[in-house]
């Protein structure tokens, strides 16, 4: 969970007694359904009331919680590890770990988290912190000069390809498996994420997926329908199901006013971010590129030939020429980061796309004016998608086509190959991990300030959220934006092919000059498209390719 | 046995009174002068023994030879063509630092007083060749490489190709030319910068307070510059900026939208940053330069703008110089500002070389190619600051 979220709660004032009763109704649920299986085979009650007791550390409207509850939190969860290890029994073992520090989070909790594990099973771990921006290149540099010096890893999926796919990374063990329930987790973060070659590797502790979110006041106000329909504009005014509604809506709003402030729909990201700002424009075509009978969506999967100039992504970037003349005016310069908080969180705009931080920043940010006032669901779909088999557009029987962007797919905890020769030390790294991917620490990270979304499908439990003081309408339309798009049959699953953000940075570059007019959008996504050959041949197209189909399960 | 010169003066004493008066005349001056008396152990060239001179030598080529075959077993082993070396390089570098101290001690065996002499100079020359000369060198190397660290076949050998591709790179040339554009906006915070100083120069009122606040846009990290400027002052919908600009007529206020608009804003940012920079050179100068001068001038009836024009600023010239040399030299490094507020755009209009390689090298990874384009920058900031270096000093020369 975000830290904003949480502290919106605190602020908000959410009493000991509140979380009491939730914890206290829970456990009386838990009792009342009998036994059952959890996480680790402990009966449902125990793992229920294990549940409600680390959720009251510090307990919601408590203030922020320190390392002593990190501890606590982490003694409490080490009932999966201790059916698994003995004490003591990695004594003398030394671990290294490679993490972020990001806001004083992911590392920081993972210290926390580990030390009673440590004091349990003997081992001691060592910590490698690296702010979010040396990541990439810390990572890249040890793996190209061959000097990997660390155990342990957290990392994002997208990095995968460069690690797993390098046969750098442990085979997780059968017993991490059951430890951890991977049953558990949401479908799109199932293999073939976190596998190669049907090997599992990642013992997942975050989910990422865009969600679309919108302005509910723009879009149920009178006025504006009135002038909606006077305009001619197709069907009722509304929230945009798909991106010709979007493109519709977003031409219509230009020049309006609403609450006597200019009026603005939807708000593209053309600047680049360091490969990041690519997902933007994904966002825009995987409902165009990602058709329901085809797993691939950004290169054809046999040969790695590009398919960004294709015409479904070309419509997407020729839609973004379109929409941005609509858009405010140094909309060029924005890139997401201005999207999300400077603008759409300060009543700049009615519709963007982002990670699941809108949905927890928005009640909470100091700079955000649109706490009541925003809405959730999973991105626009189109009325038709291009079939790159037959080259042709096919409009669905079932209607619109939806493919939410699957885009990053959250953190996971690797344990790197060179363990593998110590069989003790081997044991020790996966006992680490799995207790950081458990299934009850989960929902602890997820509502507290961790830097993590949910991932688990354990998680969309909406009256435990609720019991622990969150507001039921907003939780549960946050939560099923993102756990309608985590469990979509035709999600756009990010490829997870070594140097995939070296693709994303070349292509925003490019954009950069399309989107300013120096080149058309064909011009523009055949130039990406050359570069991405030439990538391609660069790092290796034969692996490539195996890689990419690796990476969508083929 | 032999003990060598150093420890037989009666030796060293015969020896030197065959070689003639000229040698007899300085071995006297030698025994006579405190001020040129070297450690009791040291012994001049000519002095020293062949068997010393031999030692020496042979400790300097063990060392030679044993530093590259540590290096050719280190080269071979990591090229895969043997399976005998080190895990990592770090032995290269134990060799080195032996063979810089075998160079030392073979220095002074094979030359005595000299050698001793140039051991002051061997640790800095060495620092030097480990530090900036091997890197340069090996940078060199690695832009003529397809290195991209994604890449399954790691380092590749590919000649020039990384230089015609960066010929053919619209993105570098664009860069390029940027640059031309921010150098020359150089001349213009230099007229500013002089302004300034004349003006901090003069008797105003609170003089001290100016010269603080003038300076203190220095005293800020560029980054923090591109923020509370860039990106908040400057920021469309609640800038500062951005209002007042609304209030004086200008309905969008959109700073970094337009190429020109947003390449004059970054010139903007960075000379606020700089300016005072070249203020204080200029001022330094202005303070250092003699008054008798301008009171002759006064004397002879030069009004104020004669006198700057005659007088003060050709006086002023060689600070000048230097102050828009080492601004120029400044400019060529300009990245932070570009990277945090625009990222080179809108379009590249904003885009700098150094934040062009910043974006390959680090989100693209693409090592071999980077390289390429710092190295080939390097020749041409080189190049273009000799130049300019000659053209300053013809210059300075024939104004005075």
């Amino acid at each position: 969970m975000k830290t904003d979220i949480y502290e919106k709660l605190v602020r908000a004032g959410a009493t000991r007694r509140d979380v009491l009763k939730g914890a206290a109704s829970m456990a009386a649920i838990a009792a009342a359904s009998g036994v059952g299986l959890g996480a680790s085979t402990r009966p449902a009650s125990a793992a229920s009331e294990l549940r409600a007791k680390i959720l009251q550390i510090p307990g919601v409207g408590k203030g922020q919680p320190t390392d002593a509850d990190f501890q606590k939190v982490g003694e409490l969860c080490l009932e999966a590890t201790k059916a698994n290890v003995k004490e003591g029994e990695f004594a003398g073992v030394e671990l290294k770990f490679m993490g972020l520090n990001n806001q004083n989070l992911h590392n920081v909790l993972f210290r926390g988290f580990l030390k009673p594990w440590e004091a349990y099973t003997g081992a001691k771990i060592s910590w490698i912190d690296l702010a979010q921006a040396d990541y990439n290149a810390r990572l890249q540099q040890s793996i190209a000069t061959g000097t990997v010096d660390f155990d342990i890893a957290e990392m994002g999926a997208p990095f995968e390809g460069d690690v797993c796919g390098k046969g750098l990374t442990s085979v997780m063990p059968d017993w991490v498996k059951k430890q951890i329930d991977i049953d558990d987790l949401v479908n799109y973060l199932k293999p073939p994420v976190g596998t190669w070659d049907g090997k599992q590797y990642r013992v997942t502790i975050d989910g990422d997926t865009h969600n679309f979110n919108y302005r509910t006041d723009v879009f149920a106000d009178a006025d504006l329908a009135k002038q909606w329909k006077d305009s001619g504009g197709a069907g009722e005014w509304g929230v945009p199901k798909t991106w010709q509604q979007v493109q519709a809506v977003t031409k219509f709003l230009k020049g309006k006013k609403f609450k006597g402030q200019d009026v603005y729909g939807y708000l593209d990201a053309p600047k680049p971010w360091g490969g990041f700002g690519f997902y933007f424009l994904g966002s825009r075509a995987t409902a165009y590129a990602k058709h329901p009978d085809d797993k691939a969506w950004l290169f054809d999967a046999d040969t790695m030939k590009p398919r960004i100039n294709n015409p479904a992504w070309v419509r997407a970037i020729q839609d973004v020429i379109d929409a941005l003349p609509s858009e405010p005016a140094d909309q060029i310069n924005a890139d997401p980061n201005t999207t999300g908080f400077q603008q759409f969180l300060a009543g700049t705009g009615s519709m963007i796309p982002w990670w699941g931080d809108i949905g927890s920043n928005v009640k909470t940010n100091d700079s955000s004016v649109i706490g009541d006032l925003c809405g959730f669901d999973i991105l626009p779909g189109s009325d038709d998608v291009y079939n790159s088999k037959t080259g042709k557009w096919d409009k669905l029987p079932s209607g619109p086509n939806y493919a939410p962007n699957l885009a990053y797919l959250g953190w996971g905890v690797y344990v790197m190959a060179r363990v593998d020769s110590d069989p003790k030390k081997q044991k020790a790294a996966w006992s680490a991990a799995a207790h950081l991917g458990g299934k009850d620490l989960a929902i602890w990270t997820a509502m507290y300030p961790s830097g993590f979304q949910c991932y688990r499908n354990s998680q969309h439990d909406i009256d435990e959220w609720v019991a622990a003081g969150y507001d039921k309408a907003f939780i549960t339309s946050y939560l099923d934006s993102q756990f309608n798009s985590y469990n979509h049959p035709n999600g756009a699953i990010e490829p997870r092919i070594p140097g995939i953000f070296q693709y994303y940075s070349a292509a925003e570059d490019i954009l950069a000059n399309t989107f300013a007019g120096k080149m058309k959008a064909q011009e523009g996504a055949d130039a990406i498209a050359a570069a991405w050959e030439k990538l391609t041949d660069q790092i290796g197209r034969e692996k490539q390719v195996k890689l990419y189909k690796a990476s969508l399960g083929m | 046995m032999n003990r060598g010169p150093a420890a037989t003066p009666d030796h060293s004493l015969r020896l030197r009174l065959q070689e003639g008066p000229s040698k007899r005349a300085r071995f006297v001056a030698d025994q006579t002068s405190t001020a040129n008396q070297w450690p009791a152990d040291a012994a001049p060239y000519d002095l020293i023994s062949p068997a010393r001179k031999r030692l020496g030598w042979a400790l300097m080529a063990a060392a030679t030879i044993g530093l590259l075959a540590t290096i050719l077993l280190q080269i071979l082993y990591k090229s895969e063509v043997d399976t005998i070396g080190f895990e990592t390089w770090r032995p290269v570098v134990y060799a080195y630092v032996l063979w810089g101290v075998a160079i030392g001690i073979g220095q002074v065996l094979t030359r005595g007083e000299d050698g001793q002499r140039a051991l002051f100079l061997l640790p800095a020359l060495l620092f030097t060749i480990a530090m900036v000369i091997f890197p340069t060198l090996f940078g060199f190397y690695i832009a003529l490489t397809d290195w991209n660290l994604s890449s399954f076949n790691g380092r590749r050998f590919n000649g020039l190709d990384n230089f015609w591709q960066m010929l053919s790179d619209p993105y570098y040339r664009n860069a390029l030319f940027n640059m031309v554009l921010y150098v020359l906006a150089v001349l213009v915070e230099y007229v500013i910068a002089f302004g300034l100083a004349l003006l901090l120069n003069a008797q105003i009122r609170a003089r001290k307070f100016f010269r603080v606040v003038f300076l203190m846009p220095l005293m800020l990290s560029p980054v923090a510059v591109s923020w509370m400027i860039g990106k908040s002052l400057m920021e469309y919908r609640f800038g500062p900026a951005a209002t007042l600009a609304r209030h004086l007529g200008w309905e969008n206020p959109a700073f970094f939208s337009d190429p020109i608009t947003a390449r004059i804003s970054v010139m903007l940012l960075d000379a606020w940053t700089f300016i005072p920079f070249m203020m204080i050179m200029l001022l330094a100068g202005l303070q250092a330069m003699s008054r008798e001068v301008l009171e002759a001038a006064r004397v002879d009836g030069a009004n104020a703008w004669q006198t700057f024009w005659q007088v003060t600023f050709p006086l002023m010239l060689p600070v000048s110089v230097t102050a828009v040399i080492l601004r120029i030299i400044f400019k060529l490094k300009l990245a932070d500002i570009i990277i945090t507020v625009t990222s080179g755009g809108p379009g590249g209009a904003t885009d700098s070389v150094s934040s062009f390689i910043y974006r390959e090298y680090r989100d693209r990874s693409n090592v071999g190619y980077g390289t390429m384009l710092a190295m080939a920058y390097l020749v041409i900031i080189v190049v273009f600051v000799t130049w300019l270096l000659k053209l300053a000093n013809r210059f300075v020369r024939n104004v005075n």
